[in-house]
């Protein structure tokens, strides 16, 4: 399979990059690639220009900030899940790293590059709207802060307009938090079938507070509301994590595909959401 | 900036497995295929979809599937290809260790197979089971020899063990 004809730009700064994109209309950037060049090879996109971000340092970074964690957008699956910043800071999100695709997809793809392609069944997203990240845009105005939750609009569909690029992922940090990322996948590096992120402060026997997003269950992530209010204030107990994988499965609302039927996945949900808290609870 | 149009060449330079290489090439042409052109044949298109990992090289010390790069992305880079690991008639100890336990049968993936594995093995020089199952788990071998190879992994690990900084120098 060959990729369709485009252009090719090698830019030198931020600035150079945020007018190509704003001026050329199908211009896309080009970051790690890894869902980019598949679907050019399956011509589902033809864009005029591939303008070649990865070359550009201040898109390559992660800050230890006071109350928060910045990932520049050319961090790597490999670098998120290695980094000892995001290790000791947002472990959730390594997790998740290391289940994205495989060790060689890993070395090339972005979490900007996933965050912007919005794939309905990425691994992130889960993570992401758990945590309350905030994607941090860049265009030739500056920059404007969008909360992941409203970042995501549809399936391949973002908040971002032309000429803008996403330069960074903020996370606060939640240090009083247990964490589990479950993936259920039927062949090893695969997209999720149900992909579960979840986040659990204790206080005492009771859970304080919890967070749990889904991914690959319907256009974009979501958080499951209602068994998280099921579970605040609450005892843990086998009961009540089926109740609340109940709850979690209420809300999803997958597609029916080659991974699976609607019912299925919907099970799968209850199943995975139970285990992501359960394992939580044990760390 | 540079700026080239869809029916440009784009000049590249490659530094593959120590030879320098310069080559003229379009921007929507893959990586794999330009390492083919240049005589890397070790290098082989699988599924062409990122899944198998046949077409695995060393990219500037990283492990890459060469079907999912664009050449142009590759300027000046380094590049590790099957074709550097022996030297001076010598197989590279993770050569000789799937050959000692027969980890290939047809022979399609082991390029691939034996690059991850390198990359692998700079990361982690004592890995378990798992792990190294976990480290090929975006190479598909479909005579599903995967027993074999990861036999042939481990002792790959005991012998890069004993030398590591001459053995693990190549990318």
């Amino acid at each position: 399979m060959y990729p369709p004809k485009f252009g090719y730009v090698i830019p030198e700064s931020m600035d150079e990059v945020l007018e190509f994109l704003e001026k050329e209309q199908d211009a896309r950037p080009l970051a790690g690639g890894h869902s980019l060049i598949p679907m050019l090879k399956l011509r589902i996109i033809r864009p005029s220009y591939l303008v070649n971000i990865r070359g550009l340092k201040e898109l390559h970074f992660v800050n230890d900030g006071k109350d928060t964690v910045s990932i520049g957008a050319l961090v790597t699956h490999f670098e998120l899940n290695t980094n000892d910043i995001i290790n000791k800071n947002v472990p959730l999100l390594s997790e998740a790293a290391s289940v994205v695709a495989d060790p060689q997809v890993r070395n090339m793809g972005t979490i900007g590059g996933v965050v912007s392609n919005s794939d309905p069944a990425a691994d992130y997203p889960a993570s992401l709207i758990a945590l309350d990240a905030i994607v941090r845009i860049r265009n030739r105005g500056g920059v404007r802060d969008v909360p992941f939750s409203s970042f995501q609009k549809d399936v391949f569909t973002t908040d971002l307009k032309q000429g803008e690029l996403v330069q960074e992922i903020v996370i606060p940090k939640l240090p009083a938090y247990k964490y589990r990322y479950r993936k259920l996948e039927r062949r090893a590096g695969d997209y999720a079938i149900v992909g579960v992120a979840v986040l659990i402060k204790m206080n005492g026997e009771e859970i304080e507070d919890v967070r749990i997003g889904l991914t690959s269950v319907g256009p974009k992530a979501i958080r499951a509301k209602e068994a998280e209010e099921l579970l605040k204030g609450n005892k843990p107990s086998d009961e009540l994590l089926d109740k609340a994988g109940e709850e979690a499965m209420k809300v999803s609302n997958p597609t029916a595909d080659i991974r699976g039927s609607v019912e299925y996945k919907k099970k799968m949900v209850k199943v995975m959401t139970k285990r992501a808290l359960k394992e939580a609870l044990e760390r | 900036m540079k700026v080239y149009t869809q029916n440009d060449k784009v000049k590249i330079k490659l530094k593959v497995n120590g030879e320098e290489q310069e080559v003229e090439v379009e921007p929507r042409r893959l990586l794999v295929h330009v390492l083919r052109d240049l005589g890397y044949t070790g290098v082989h298109v699988g599924c062409d979809t990122s899944n198998c990992g046949a077409c695995t090289v060393i990219l500037n010390g990283k492990s890459v599937k060469s079907c999912t790069l664009l050449a142009v992305e590759a300027d000046g880079s380094e590049i590790l290809t099957i074709e550097g690991m022996a030297k001076d008639g010598k197989l590279h100890p993770i050569q000789e260790a799937f050959w000692e336990k027969h980890g290939l049968q047809c022979g399609y993936c082991t390029p691939g197979m034996i690059l991850q594995a390198y990359w692998f093995l700079k990361h982690n020089q004592n890995p378990t089971e798992q792990e190294i199952r976990e480290g090929i788990s975006g190479n598909l071998c479909r005579c599903t020899g995967y027993q074999n190879i990861v036999e042939a992994i481990k002792l790959a690990a005991e012998k890069i063990r004993q030398n590591p900084q001459e053995y693990l120098r190549l990318a």
